[in-house]
């Protein structure tokens, strides 16, 4: 049918494309089509001395908060190491990063405009937020050959190698940061009844989907009430009403909205009702979420995380942590400490990509993709101990080892067991 | 009333419009361009104008209901995200193209006509608060029928890669489809409004006893323009296919919809130009203040749409005519077979701004 | 049945800060005789003044003075110069001008105050009351009693006093109040100003439940309007009962009523406007005019 199809559509056009043989001298020299800069020639967007990167991101909007971050952590980590000189390519080149970030205001359409107007400026597309926005260009960038790697969405299809060869996700997929928070509740050794509360699409949906998968089959565990709330929403305490009747113990609490966090954790206080928390790694921050929502309040309010808390007092000596504090507002045009957590992965993102470019040796792009998936054990700087980058893993993003961790009232203590 | 119907607004372009040679060689020259312009253009330019084609028949089905029947609507988008999901979804099924077409269009129209039926009985408000509801509700309904639309991931189909043995590229391709269609819209629409349905819908947008005194239900032809306006915006979700070839909940979000009707407003309310021009607002605006400061897309944005209201109230459409205001005025008259790109309002009530104590007169 | 009233009582106090808003849009709608979607952008600015005052180390209350005499400034300035070229005109290019401002807004706070969360402090606090096995923070209760007297005050400004009546006079008829010797100009600046002063008031009360953020009253808008379309738009008393409605029976649907759940409850307050509109197309409560967007 398809076929019969195009040989109709063919002929429709014979007209048209009877002009274009008779018109010469079109301008389609100039990057037609997907040119992925084979055969060893310089890809677009690297020279001798300077590299540029593309980041599609919401800059304005409902998601802007985030969006944000995503552009500040990595312009502060490369306008730092440009001034001291720039970063040093697997080549023996010393190139200067510059950063070009567009603003797609959480619209698909215009990720998808954005990322054609950069493509052929820019070597590589990274660090841009959001699941539709990057599903938008996704096939595009396939068919281009342009990489779009290391960008803030937990949703798996980026990190599955065959399906998105020019494509890596940075952040764990959301269906691990469940996961885990599931393992630790199973090995509590005690009887807990779990209310859930997720985002209502695929965020939610992948942290409910690990957690439930990591609990199935244990006897202890009883998932007595499930609900969900939009993103759109302005109050969650009708469902905080009735998750707190159904009586359960532990709250698995997979939403992404920060203001909305904290009226929860306020609205369960109003109602006494003080179980347990397992709150998602972006909207844990100590002192964005947990000190507004009374977290003290709670018997124990759990994350996952990866990187450090830079407001977490027990980080405040941290060289890591100090760089990037520093770092943010000089070049990363940010002036106070950021109430999302993107700032840091993204500053993450930054230490990956130079990690990468260490192991560069052409400047082309299929060579970056090589040596971008061959990172093992990577101790990017704002890291835990014991997570690492590990690009290697096919179905994996980039980043794929969390650690539980506990809320100590001003920071996260990692913890091995439910208490 | 009688007279906004016979006499409509006087244009000083239309004495050019209405030379004979201008009259035959106008949709020529306009036909040579839309074939060669894909062909000259960079790759990103057709993208652009790709885009602002899609934007362009949404901004048109708009008009309809809006500009020409003086119904608010802002549901508009939801039809566009209708339209590109049944054919994102005709796409991945494997079904025939043109099959997908023709039900990217009729399922907006359909819905829409159910829509009509209830919401046209309300007036003024009333009836945008209940097209509002359309993106709003509209948006975690996609979510729950996750299988057919793909939730909040949304659905990918690669369709309009250009066809082997054109030699075309693949932006050139989809243009040409965009204006293919978007041009066959577009006069279809301007055929409807410059008839006796056009006519009828400025009688109805003027004053709706007036209508009724003339046999004119105002109840049928806002249902009827209500529903032509949701099938033109369901040919834009087709269209949104063809160029963007991904739709999620996002893509029907209210936000969106608002930005329509200030594309409306802003191209020129009740004009086949001014939806054009509307559609290219709505494109390119982000893309210019992005190039200025992407972190300032905002402000700018908002700043950029005063201006230009404040500099032209009656839209980009109006530019013309307030370049000749004051140095000639020509006698009242319409020309009937003007070419689309001539820049002027098209039925009697287009020119609100122009004559705003007459269309509040009308109204009261 | 305890849940059943926690959830009324739930619903009343987002129902609350729905009415805040709409409150606002009504009185510009009163004196003006126009919808204005920049209401909430203009409430946010408000808060961030007020936000930003107390950051330099102002009192709180006086910093909510502070930012209500800004926005009442603000609002008469945005009347003169940029909202009277289009009073008169199409009302569609009039609303769409306020959507631009509101953008404008938003993106002057963002630039200004970045998209990062603040934390506004509240003029309550967050201590609960227990009364019949319902709990109600005293924050809740501060901003529904505080909506509750601003409706009061708006009704009898309507209702009772000249400047009301005017400001009334100068909206349904330009004209005629001009021939009578009203000075239209000045009381379109009133209105606005007044609007934008109870849009501070509004920001302030709801600021620290929601979290300060550009786009904070963004999502609030579309129910504040829902109300205001329900409530009847010359009814202060008529918008926060339908405000409270809405917020109460969105509650309500969304646990009793299976197919609706939570991610569609969002579809009742269109649905009851629908059935509402349907029977007296003036709303709850409004007197029976002719409107037109």
């Amino acid at each position: 049918m398809r076929k019969h199809l195009r040989s109709r559509r063919a002929l429709g056009i014979a007209v048209a494309s009877a002009v274009a043989i008779t018109l010469p001298g079109c301008a389609r020299e100039v990057g037609g089509g997907g040119d992925g800069g084979s055969g060893g020639e310089a890809s677009p967007g690297i020279t001798d001395d300077s590299i540029t990167l593309g980041i599609t991101t919401p800059l304005s909007g409902a998601t802007a908060g985030p969006g944000t971050c995503t552009v500040a952590g990595i312009t502060a980590y490369f306008g730092a190491k440009n001034a001291e000189g720039g970063v040093e390519f697997g080549d023996g080149k010393t190139r200067t990063v510059e950063i070009e970030a567009l603003d797609d205001a959480y619209d698909p359409q215009q990720a998808a405009a954005n990322y054609d107007q950069l493509k052929d400026e820019v070597f590589a597309m990274t660090a841009g937020l959001g699941t539709p926005t990057n599903r938008a260009w996704r096939d595009a960038a396939i068919a281009d050959e342009v990489p779009q790697v290391l960008i803030m969405t937990g949703d798996p299809l980026f990190s599955d190698a065959e399906e998105s060869p020019w494509q890596l996700g940075f952040v764990p997929i959301y269906q691990n940061e469940g996961e885990a928070f599931g393992e630790l509740l199973a090995s509590s050794g005690q009887d807990h009844k779990v209310a859930i509360l997720s985002q209502n699409d695929d965020y939610g949906e992948g942290y409910v989907e690990g957690f439930t998968s990591a609990i199935e089959g244990a006897d202890n565990i009883e998932v007595v009430e499930q609900l969900t709330y939009e993103a759109t929403d302005t109050s969650v305490d009708a469902q905080i009403t009735q998750l707190a009747a159904s009586g359960a113990d532990v709250v698995f609490n997979a939403m992404s909205q920060v203001p909305l966090v904290v009226s929860a954790l306020q609205k369960a206080q109003q109602l006494n009702w003080k179980p347990s928390w397992f709150l998602p790694s972006n909207t844990s921050s100590p002192g964005a979420v947990l000190e507004p929502g009374g977290g003290a309040a709670f018997p124990g309010i759990y994350s996952v995380s990866f990187a450090k808390a830079p407001a977490s007092p027990a980080f405040a000596e941290d060289e890591d942590v100090k760089a990037y504090l520093a770092a943010l507002p000089q070049y990363g045009n940010y002036p106070d400490p950021p109430a999302f957590p993107h700032c840091q992965w993204s500053w993450m993102v930054g230490a990956t990509l130079e990690q990468a470019f260490s192991e560069m040796t052409e400047p082309t792009r299929e060579n970056f993709m090589e040596a971008l998936r061959s990172i093992e054990d990577f101790q990017a700087p704002l890291m835990l101990p014991d997570t690492t980058v590990n690009t290697t893993e096919d179905g994996q993003p980039a980043v794929s080892t969390v650690v539980v961790q506990k809320y100590n009232g001003r920071g996260y203590d990692t913890v091995e067991s439910f208490e | 009333m009688a007279r906004v119907v016979e006499a409509p607004a006087s244009s000083a372009a239309s004495s050019f419009r209405r030379r004979p040679w201008v009259r035959r060689a106008g949709p020529l020259v306009l036909l040579v361009v839309l074939v060669a312009l894909p062909l000259m253009l960079p790759e990103g330019a057709n993208d652009t104008l790709a885009r602002i084609g899609v934007f362009a028949v949404a901004v048109l089905g708009l008009n309809v209901v809006m500009g020409y029947t003086g119904q608010v609507s802002l549901g508009q988008i939801f039809f566009l995200g209708l339209g590109a999901y049944v054919t994102a979804y005709g796409v991945t099924n494997d079904w025939n193209i043109v099959l997908v077409f023709v039900l990217a269009c009729l399922v907006p129209a359909v819905v829409g006509l159910v829509v009509a039926l209830a919401a046209a009985r309300l007036g003024g408000l009333a009836i945008a608060m209940v097209t509002i509801a359309l993106p709003i509700v509209g948006v975690p309904l996609a979510k729950r029928l996750s299988d057919y639309t793909g939730g909040s991931q949304g659905l990918s189909a690669r369709f309009t890669d250009a066809p082997e043995g054109t030699g075309l590229y693949d932006d050139q391709w989809q243009l040409y489809l965009v204006f293919l269609i978007g041009g066959t819209v577009f006069l279809l629409t301007r055929n409807l409004v410059r008839g006796r349905y056009g006519r009828a819908f400025a009688i109805v947008k003027g004053n709706e006893n007036v209508a009724s005194s003339m046999g004119i239900s105002p109840y049928r032809y806002k249902v009827l323009a209500f529903t032509i306006a949701s099938l033109i915006g369901g040919v834009s979700g087709f269209l949104y296919m063809v160029v963007v070839q991904y739709t999620s909940p996002e893509t029907m979000s209210f936000g969106h919809s608002i930005e329509l009707l200030v594309a409306m407003v802003i191209g020129g309310a009740a004009s086949i130009v001014g939806s054009i021009l509307g559609g290219a607002f709505y494109v390119v605006v982000p893309d210019l203040t992005n190039a200025i400061d992407p972190s300032l897309t905002a402000l700018l944005q908002g700043a950029l749409l005063l201006v230009v209201l404040f500099l032209l109230p009656g839209g980009l459409a109006s530019l013309p005519r307030a370049l000749t205001r004051g140095r000639r005025r020509s006698r009242a008259g319409r020309g009937p077979a003007a070419p689309p790109t001539t820049p002027s309002s098209t039925t009697g009530s287009g020119t609100a701004a122009e004559e705003p104590e007459t269309e509040r007169q009308g109204h009261a | 049945m305890d849940k059943f009233i926690q959830l009324v009582v739930d619903g009343l106090s987002t129902g609350s800060v729905y009415a805040a808003l709409a409150l606002a849009i009504v009185l510009v709608h009163q004196a003006t005789g126009l919808i204005n979607f920049a209401q909430g952008g203009l409430a946010v600015l408000a808060a961030y003044v007020a936000w930003w005052l107390t950051n330099q180390g102002v009192p709180l209350v006086l910093a909510i003075l502070l930012s209500i005499v800004f926005s009442f400034a603000l609002g008469a300035l945005v009347e003169r110069y940029l909202m009277r070229r289009f009073e008169r005109g199409d009302p569609d290019t009039a609303v769409v001008v306020t959507i631009g401002l509101l953008t404008l807004i938003t993106g002057v706070a963002g630039w200004l105050w970045t998209y990062n969360n603040q934390q506004f402090p509240s003029l309550f606090s967050l201590e609960t009351v227990s009364l019949l096995g319902v709990s109600v923070s005293i924050r809740s209760i501060g901003t529904t009693l505080a909506i509750v007297v601003v409706m009061v005050l708006l009704q009898a400004l309507f209702a009772g006093t000249k400047l009301g009546l005017a400001l009334r006079a100068v909206a349904v008829n330009p004209q005629s109040a001009a021939f009578s010797g009203l000075p239209v100009g000045r009381l379109l600046m009133v209105g606005w100003g007044l609007a934008a002063a109870l849009g501070a008031v509004a920001g302030a009360l709801v600021a620290p439940q929601l979290t300060l953020t550009p786009g904070m009253l963004d999502n609030a808008l579309v129910y504040a309007l829902a109300a205001v379309i329900l409530g009847g738009l010359t009814s202060p008393v008529g918008v926060v009962v339908a405000a409270w409605i809405i917020g109460v029976l969105e509650n309500l649907a969304a646990v009793y009523v299976g197919f609706i759940g939570f991610d569609l409850k969002v579809a009742v307050p269109f649905i009851l406007i629908f059935v509402v509109l349907i029977v007296r197309p003036q709303g709850l409560f409004g007197r029976k005019v002719v409107v037109r967007v």
